[in-house]
């Protein structure tokens, strides 16, 4: 059964300038789906998925949400979404409570409910020790941790994180991870961007690769590993290694041709 | 050997990254701009330095020729001022990040210590300060010949002194400036310390009043005083020289050797904390026992919706953590108070209040309006990266603006109702009529500035810290549409007042204003209900304006 999608784009395109960013982007991401988006530096993660929530207008394309037009429904789509975007979109000189709190009320909660739920997510993220600092005090991971609750505090059925995991610790990682786990659990969507692939080998069940503003491949792992696989010769893979299933890493390299030439050397390197 | 040509390696590398840096600045037409606006400011400089320059030759020479070589010291003051002062009102609020990038790579603390200097020493205040001792030099020596060692030495130290002493207040500027606690801190106390000057004038007016003999004991006692002061030994210990005391002389000269030796000292504390690596870390350590705190629940407007008083409360809580953004808020009233001390010279502009205390409640109030213009017209200033979430959030964005301008016509009526006291008080009860215009006056004048600030908030924003104060970057285009607004508003509120006076009836004031906040009001909401567009049209130069690092 072909579901409709819970993300789909068609078209999408962005250009700064001469620069053209994201150009022609059609993705289709099911519900349910713990969806990676990944690229190398520059490829056009975080314009496609500023365009996804809202924050950056496309060139040209269009993108649905759960079937409501973004452009045309702008409003109704956010609130069924979270994003925790590049800048983590916190008010500095707010306690991590009152933020949650106002986080909850700008998406439609009362006043009792939001704070309710604030202070289970701080309890959750282990933010609540600590209920007079202020955000701007608070270490990158507490704030990593603490975005995330924000984005998730009026249940989205949607979550945009882009590059959820830098500069979290492996415990903070692990809170997160089983959050997230939890949510697709549930039937949410989640649409992540991130560098550290093995996190996405282990979390993600559909990547996609976007590269020099293209989508270079999409699908589940295993429909990316025997694409792969198909334009290599039969038993075997660069590495040397035989019959072993190809990591994403691995994957990755190929897709965006960035294997390293290994005669390629600094002599002069210890 | 090879430590030298090492060291020497590392300060070439440094010298040639910040000509590089200002060479790649000029790529940008910005950059360009900023290169003839130095020129302009560099011109500037030393047509000032020329100035004093020759001010201090003249002065030096005099004063020695007259055999009052004591004097030195009203030359010598200004340019200790000048020397201190003026790098901090400039530039001590900007980190500079050169000190703390520099600590990655391999220096010695020498060259770290030496590099600090150098930077010290091509300060343009250095530089003015220099020339400026230098007049001195020559004027002094002029004068008499034989003084050229002695002055010249003693030159030398107060120079010497002055630069330790401009790099050790840096330093600790900075340890201070590093953490937002102290940030703040130092943030009140500079303004506070910008607010006293403006008591200078009325208190010197009242000093003046005094009776001549504490005048006379009260200026005997500062001489003293500034004797033992780094300017003042550097003039004791030339003039002790004129008059052929050379030990007394050589002992001022010592002590001068001695503070700044002193300074040195406090540097090299800070610098090597610096050195060693310092952890200025504002994250602290958790608490070993969990701080248990009740549910917050937001708060309630009622007749708004949830997001409006969210904002709302948001902007609340922001203000009330902004020492200095407090401390503005209370100008008006602090204005009372300084005309309220004014001379008492019928004619100087000071005293206008006093002749017609009837224009107190009306200025006030206006001032109470010109001092939000930093809130009201860069409104999402101090969001920073925050103004994302408005974007992402299910809000219209004319809920937002309106929260926001909630927050700024309360502290408006909170201002002006206290303005209202502090006239009472200081002098008298403003007539009801004048109370009735001047708060017609504002419905007509916040409706506009709200209008015009919220369109302004939006075309051209600058992200603000309102935890630091001093030169925070500021958008021309809002400097000079605000200031014209203001300038309009005004002039028609000072022509109502005017005809109203004219009528002998305040009165009409209120009417003339009611009828214009007929207009005013209407532009408001207009501008309001359009916001939602201009912000989706707008949003990547306001987002791309604020959240950058």
């Amino acid at each position: 059964m072909d579901l409709a999608p819970t993300i789909s784009t068609q078209g999408l395109s962005r250009r700064f300038g001469e620069l053209v960013a994201v150009d022609g982007v059609d993705l289709r991401v099911a519900p349910g789906q713990f969806f990676g988006f990944l690229g190398p530096n520059g490829a056009g993660k975080s314009t496609t998925i500023k365009m996804l929530t809202g924050l950056l207008a496309p060139s040209s394309g269009r993108i649905e949400i759960l079937g409501i037009d973004l452009n045309a429904h702008p409003v109704e789509v956010k609130r069924q979404i979270g994003v925790v975007p590049e800048g983590m979109a916190l008010f500095g000189r707010l306690t991590g409570a009152e933020f949650l709190s106002f986080a909850g009320r700008m998406y439609g909660l009362d006043r009792t409910t939001a704070a309710k739920r604030a202070a289970e997510l701080l309890e959750f993220m282990q933010l609540a020790d600590q209920p007079k600092k202020l955000v701007t005090d608070y270490s990158h991971g507490m704030q990593k941790k603490l975005a995330l609750a924000a984005a998730v505090i009026h249940g989205p059925k949607v979550l945009f994180l882009d590059e959820p995991f830098e500069g979290v610790d492996a415990i903070a990682a692990g809170t997160l991870k089983s959050m997230l786990q939890g949510m697709i659990a549930k039937g949410a969507t989640i649409f992540l961007t991130s560098h550290v692939l093995e996190i996405v080998e282990r979390l993600c069940s559909h990547v996609a690769i976007i590269h020099q503003g293209r989508l270079v491949a999409q699908g589940s792992l295993e429909e990316l590993r025997a694409g792969v696989e198909a334009q290599t010769p039969a038993g075997s893979n660069d590495d040397g290694v035989s019959g072993e299933k190809l990591t994403l890493e691995q994957l990755f390299l190929r897709i965006v041709g960035g294997e390293r030439r290994t005669e390629q050397e600094l002599s002069w390197l210890g | 050997m090879s430590s030298t040509l090492h060291r020497r390696g590392q300060l070439t590398a440094i010298a040639e990254l910040r000509w590089r840096m200002f060479v790649n600045g000029l790529r940008s037409k910005r950059g360009k701009m900023e290169l003839v606006s130095r020129i302009i400011v560099t011109a500037a400089f030393a047509l000032g330095g020329l100035g004093g320059f020759s001010a201090a030759t003249g002065f030096a020479w005099y004063f020695v020729s007259q055999g009052k070589a004591e004097y030195l010291a009203t030359l010598f003051w200004p340019i200790f001022f000048f020397w201190q002062v003026f790098p901090v009102m400039a530039t001590a609020f900007t980190n500079n990040p050169d000190s703390s990038e520099l600590l990655r790579f391999p220096l010695n603390y020498s060259s770290y210590f030496l590099i600090r200097m150098a930077y010290g020493f091509f300060d343009p205040a250095s530089a003015l300060g220099c020339l400026a001792l230098f007049g001195i030099l020559l004027g002094a020596s002029f004068a008499s010949p034989a003084l050229f060692p002695c002055v010249l030495l003693v030159i030398l130290t107060f120079a010497l002194f002055n630069l330790v002493l401009m790099q050790t207040v840096f330093a600790w500027l900075e340890r201070w400036l590093a953490q937002r606690r102290t940030r703040e801190i130092m943030g009140v106390l500079f303004i506070l310390v910008m607010l006293s000057f403006q008591l200078i004038g009325p208190m010197m007016e009242r000093v003046q009043k005094k009776p001549r003999p504490e005048l006379s004991r009260a200026t005997q006692i500062l001489a003293q005083v500034q004797a033992v002061l780094p300017p003042g030994l550097a003039a004791d210990a030339i003039a002790q020289t004129t008059h052929s005391h050379l030990l007394v002389g050589f002992s001022s000269l010592l002590f001068l050797g001695t503070l700044t030796a002193a300074v040195g000292s406090l540097l090299n504390i800070r610098l090597r904390a610096q050195f060693r690596g310092e952890n200025l870390s504002e994250a602290g350590a958790r608490p070993a026992v969990a701080q248990p705190q009740g549910l917050q629940v937001g708060w309630n407007l009622s007749g708004f919706s949830q997001p409006v008083a969210a904002v709302f409360e948001k902007e609340v809580r922001y203000l009330a953590r902004s020492g200095p953004m407090l401390l503005t808020l209370v100008m008006p009233i602090f204005m009372l108070v300084v005309f309220r001390l004014g001379p008492a010279n019928p004619l100087r502009q000071s005293n206008y209040l006093s002749r017609t205390p009837d224009m107190a409640f009306p200025g006030a109030a206006a001032y109470a309006l010109l001092v939000l213009t930093n809130l009201v017209f860069n409104s999402f200033g101090g969001d920073a990266a925050g103004v994302q979430f408005y974007y992402a959030s299910p809000v219209h964005f004319r809920q937002i603006v309106l929260g926001k301008n909630l927050i700024h016509a309360s502290v408006l009526a909170a201002n002006t109702a206290l303005s209202w006291l502090a006239v009472s008080y200081f002098y008298g009860t403003p007539h009801l009529a004048v109370t009735i215009a001047t708060v017609a006056g504002l419905l007509f004048a916040a409706p506009l500035n709200f209008a015009a600030g919220n369109l302004l908030s939006i075309y051209s924003p600058k992200k603000r810290d309102f935890a630091t104060f001093g030169r925070q970057n500021v958008s021309q285009t809002t400097v000079l549409a605000s200031l014209g607004l203001q300038i309009v508003i005004v002039g028609i509120g000072v022509a109502v007042f005017i005809i109203a006076r004219l009528y002998k009836n305040l009165w009409i004031a209120a009417l003339l204003f009611l009828l214009l906040a007929a207009i005013s009001i209407p532009i408001y909401v207009i501008t309001l209900r359009r916001i939602d567009g201009i912000a989706i049209q707008r949003r990547e130069t306001l987002l791309a304006e604020l959240c950058r690092a």
